[in-house]
């Protein structure tokens, strides 16, 4: 029959199995949890401190320094949250969805992918900037010269750097959720 | 789940998923590889959400394809190997050789949209029909119906390239 030389040559195909074992697996499966739950517990760290700093210093006296330091903290923390949130989802959805379900619930993470990509995180990327713009005349008046060039050079270049990063992600799920519609459009 | 049952849970199912990630990955056997690693790396982490809802092996089978639909890389790898396969079967006379049959049938699965791939794919591992149903979502009649079409259109596809 037709059908059977579609399974014969299903059948002949090579593929060998790798060479790492389910023991292999464990290993990595321990190390992938572990290094979530330390990112979560810097994460809360990180918010108990900039919490502290905020209700012992920061809104005791007011200042530009204070406020450029809180805005930058914040937005990059919210960053991280929401990033976080995200990732979680997905892959709590991942194990826990049919295909049909996952492909229809794909599409939608990646719709709610791109608010975060273009309006969340510019407004972050902005609020680093403002914070960082605010803490220069400190910088100014207390190093010297070169070190507040230097600091000018060096934040210029991180904050390239995070745009470059985040612009390199957004092409990439771009690139998915296109895929995804056409792959639906495809279907008999 | 104990380290033991995982153990005997991966001997039981990691041939079956292996050959669905390289159906999934066009016969790119590192990638079929990583995605076979990181289905019972999820299949490890989140043993706890296993609710018995479905069978283990559903369970198994829809984190692996769910793994390779959402993988990034794979769809970039995917349109380049499909692009190249596309050019090859235009210029190239009728194939003989097994090895390009296979690649030929590669080519063929990759060109199907993504839920008639992870059907035929799991089919062709003779995962039981229920089982595919219940990964996938669909109706068992309806899914009977959809597996003669697309193994029609497949090997009219390995045969004369349409």
């Amino acid at each position: 029959m037709e059908s059977d030389k579609l399974q014969e040559l299903w059948n002949q195909q090579g593929g060998k199995m790798p060479s790492f074992t389910p023991d292999d697996i464990l290993l990595k499966a321990k190390k992938q949890r572990k290094g979530q739950y330390i990112s979560i517990l810097v994460l809360m760290l990180t918010v108990v401190i900039l919490s502290v700093y905020a209700f012992l210093y920061a809104f005791n006296q007011w200042n530009s320094f204070n406020l450029g330091l809180l805005l930058m903290i914040s937005s990059l923390v919210l960053r991280v949250i929401i990033e976080l949130l995200s990732i979680y989802r997905k892959e709590s959805r991942l194990i826990a969805m049919d295909h049909n379900s996952y492909h229809a619930y794909l599409k939608k993470y990646y719709g709610i992918r791109r608010v975060i990509n273009y309006l969340i995180t510019p407004v972050c990327i902005i609020t680093y900037i403002i914070g960082y713009t605010l803490l220069l005349p400190y910088f100014k008046e207390y190093f010297s010269q070169g070190f507040y060039t230097y600091i000018q050079v060096s934040g210029a270049v991180s904050i390239g750097g995070i745009i470059v990063l985040i612009l390199y992600s957004i092409v990439k799920e771009e690139r998915l959720l296109k895929q995804l519609q056409s792959s639906k459009k495809k279907s008999k | 789940m104990t380290e033991q049952d995982f153990n005997q849970l991966y001997h039981a199912y990691a041939p079956k998923v292996h050959r669905l990630c390289l159906g999934y990955s066009s016969g790119d056997l590192d990638l079929a590889n990583e995605w076979l690693q990181e289905t019972f790396i999820k299949v490890w982490n989140h043993r706890n959400a296993f609710r018995g809802d479905s069978s283990i092996d559903t369970w198994i089978y829809r984190i692996a394809t769910n793994i390779c639909l959402g993988d990034i890389r794979k769809i970039k790898k995917q349109v380049i190997v499909k692009e190249e396969l596309l050019t090859e079967s235009i210029t190239e006379e009728p194939v003989n050789d097994e090895g390009e049959t296979i690649e030929k049938m590669y080519s063929c699965i990759s060109q199907l949209s993504e839920q008639n791939r992870t059907l035929i794919l799991m089919e062709l591992e003779n995962i039981p029909q229920e089982t595919i149903a219940a990964s996938v979502g669909l109706a068992h009649g309806t899914l009977r119906t959809r597996l003669s079409r697309i193994r029609k259109s497949l090997l009219n596809c390995i045969k004369h390239g349409i």
